[in-house]
């Protein structure tokens, strides 16, 4: 299953991924540490929507217009999953967010022409497998399909966690 | 019959195994080098040990180099970092460890020959386009790194191109630098490059230095574009045998035809000094239009203006100056090489006679390690990022610009137009 269905937050062009989604000077100093995810979703569109952190909800989604998330360290990702954010499905993004946000289980979906289509608090459907995105008018709109891997790195939650499961089946494979 | 291909696509498919590639197509590509820097470690590290991993299949292709943490300050966590590095190095056979002073991975690849034409190189950075100049693909994965050193192989998308003709050649006074800065201010807001692989071409870019190019590729990132390449001339050909130390290459030029999603064309002669205003990357302006804003810190180096070329023309403008008293002025060499160079052409010592502290090769007051702003000060730097809160407060202010503005701006302690200064050397 690889349909996503939940309540949209939307927001406009060029959102800043550091210095808008999230606040870099706050957490410059955590470098190497382990993700502080209670601060970076205590943090995350604070400024923005200062109402977001009390009520994203497991599942909601992200649709964004042009140029989403630019400048972004990968901590705009961690934010957006710990959030609960199951997909981000924007007009445009850099190559460098797509990746990042994947890498850490994270679905984004380049859809031009969603950000019209959509308000903030429809329900939207997003499948990033077929690259289908389901209307609140039941209209479709197509996006990207992703590769079999990319799909295998999001269903198991990020690029590590997948190598942590193939590499425990090789050492199974290998009786050891 | 497979299309006309642009030279990304080509060296993406002659590392994936396929004759040629399509734009969009998702493929698993394994790359000549990866190279990683020191402030993921600690995580890489966790998820070595949490995946398991023993030995790395290539450790002839890893290249890592501390650089963001050149001499590690008391109270941080990296020196733990360089020690662990250094060892998780040694204990898997990876010879390309760069330890502190080294300088910039940019400038590592580029100086030993690692970056070489048709080489495709995975990097943790966009900035790191640089290398394009020499003819390599940089494929920023961000902390995905690992997973590339792990697997030695990694998933991209193949990007569009998009083609930029140089006409011409850069007027008395303007630099590199504002070239770029012009660049992102016209193609940054419509997103015309957004995940472009960008190719530099024409008679304008024989008139650029090595440096130079490298500096226009090592900011094109800010415009949202993916990577950047330039076709090898003889000038490339010359330095790169000098470093291949008989390391395969191979130069790779776009066929005729081949579709690029943008094309555009600049005259170097028109472009004029430019300044970019806080908080974006993209709001250059003409300096004239920022002049005489009073600066507190001016800072010059790192992977967009910290080579040798850059010295050479801050030393031009400060040799036998002072800086202004309220102004301190940091210069990062961007690599040993260049710092022994500079040192040895005399740079360095008339950059301090002028008043500027030289740090060690690295990333220093770049990302705000060294050198941070209280609230309400004023910067102006060569760096890559004005955002707030990028060197300190978030009330203080960044403005970017080359080298020649930034020197300027150091003597007259406010942002100033450096031509008057260089007519009064040249006469």
């Amino acid at each position: 299953m690889t349909t996503c269905t939940g309540r949209v937050w939307k927001f406009g062009d060029d959102v800043h991924g550091d210095d808008g989604i999230i606040e870099f000077s706050i957490i410059r100093d955590s470098f190497g540490k382990e993700f502080d995810e209670d601060a970076l979703r205590a943090m995350c569109f604070r400024r923005m929507r200062p109402e977001f952190a009390q009520l994203v909800r497991r599942g909601d989604i992200i649709v964004g217009g042009r140029n989403f998330a630019h400048h972004n360290h990968v901590e705009v990702s961690v934010a957006l999953r710990a959030s609960g954010i199951a997909v981000v499905v924007v007009e445009s993004c850099d190559s460098g967010f797509l990746r990042r946000a994947l890498n850490h289980g994270l679905p984004v979906m380049i859809c031009p022409d969603i950000h019209a289509a959509v308000q903030d608090g429809e329900a939207l459907s997003a499948d990033p497998a077929t690259g289908l995105v389901t209307l609140p008018d039941g209209r479709i709109l197509r996006a990207k399909p992703f590769s079999e891997r990319m799909v295998q790195i999001w269903q198991a939650g990020g690029s590590i966690p997948l190598l942590e499961r193939e590499f425990a089946a090789r050492r199974a494979a290998a009786g050891r | 019959m497979t299309a006309p291909q642009t030279i990304a696509q080509k060296i993406i498919a002659a590392h994936c195994g396929r004759a040629a590639v399509e734009v969009g197509d998702y493929v698993t590509v394994t790359p000549d080098y990866t190279a990683c820097q020191e402030l993921f470690w600690p995580g890489h590290k966790r998820n070595l040990e949490r995946i398991g991993v023993d030995r790395i299949p290539r450790p002839d292709k890893a290249v890592m180099v501390i650089d963001h943490s050149t001499s590690a300050a008391m109270g941080s966590p990296h020196h733990e970092t360089h020690r662990t590095l250094r060892d998780w190095c040694a204990q898997q056979g990876i010879e390309n460890f760069f330890g502190p002073g080294n300088g910039l991975r940019h400038l590592v690849l580029t100086e030993r020959g690692f970056a070489r034409p048709g080489t495709l190189i995975f990097s943790d950075e966009g900035n790191i386009a640089s290398i394009g100049a020499l003819g390599a693909l940089n494929l920023p994965i961000s902390t995905e790194v690992i997973v590339a050193i792990i697997q030695d192989e990694n998933w991209i998308a193949v990007p569009p191109s998009a083609r930029i003709t140089l006409t011409g050649q850069l007027g008395f006074g303007v630099t590199a630098r504002d070239l770029i800065q012009t660049i992102l201010r016209d193609c940054t807001a419509d997103g015309r490059l957004l995940q472009c692989c960008v190719e530099f071409e024409g008679p304008g870019l024989a008139s650029l230095s090595l440096d130079d190019r490298q500096t226009v590729l090592a900011s094109l990132f800010h415009s949202g574009a993916y990577t950047g390449i330039m076709a090898p001339d003889a000038a490339v050909l010359d330095y790169v045998r000098a470093r291949d130390a008989g390391r395969p290459w191979q130069v790779v030029r776009a066929d005729p035809g081949a579709a690029y999603m943008t094309e555009l064309t600049y005259d170097l002669s028109a472009i004029q000094p430019m300044v970019t205003l806080p908080p974006d990357a993209h709001g250059g302006v003409p300096v004239e239009q920022a002049a005489g804003q009073r600066i507190d810190q001016a800072t010059i180096g790192y992977c967009s203006n910290g080579r040798l070329d850059d010295l050479r023309e801050a030393a031009r403008l400060l040799r036998g100056r002072r800086i202004a008293s309220h102004v301190t002025l940091y210069v990062t060499p961007g690599s040993r090489g260049v710092y022994v160079e500079a040192s040895r052409e005399g740079i360095l010592g008339d950059l301090a006679e002028a008043g500027a502290t030289i740090l060690a090769p690295g990333c220093t007051t770049c990302w705000g390690y060294q050198g941070v702003l209280n609230a309400n000060e004023v910067l102006i730097s060569t760096q890559q990022f004005n955002y707030q809160g990028r060197n300190g407060d978030r009330t203080s202010r960044v403005f970017l610009a080359g080298p020649a503005v930034v020197a300027a701006s150091a003597i007259a302690g406010a942002i100033a137009d450096p031509r008057p200064l260089l007519a009064e050397t040249a006469a």
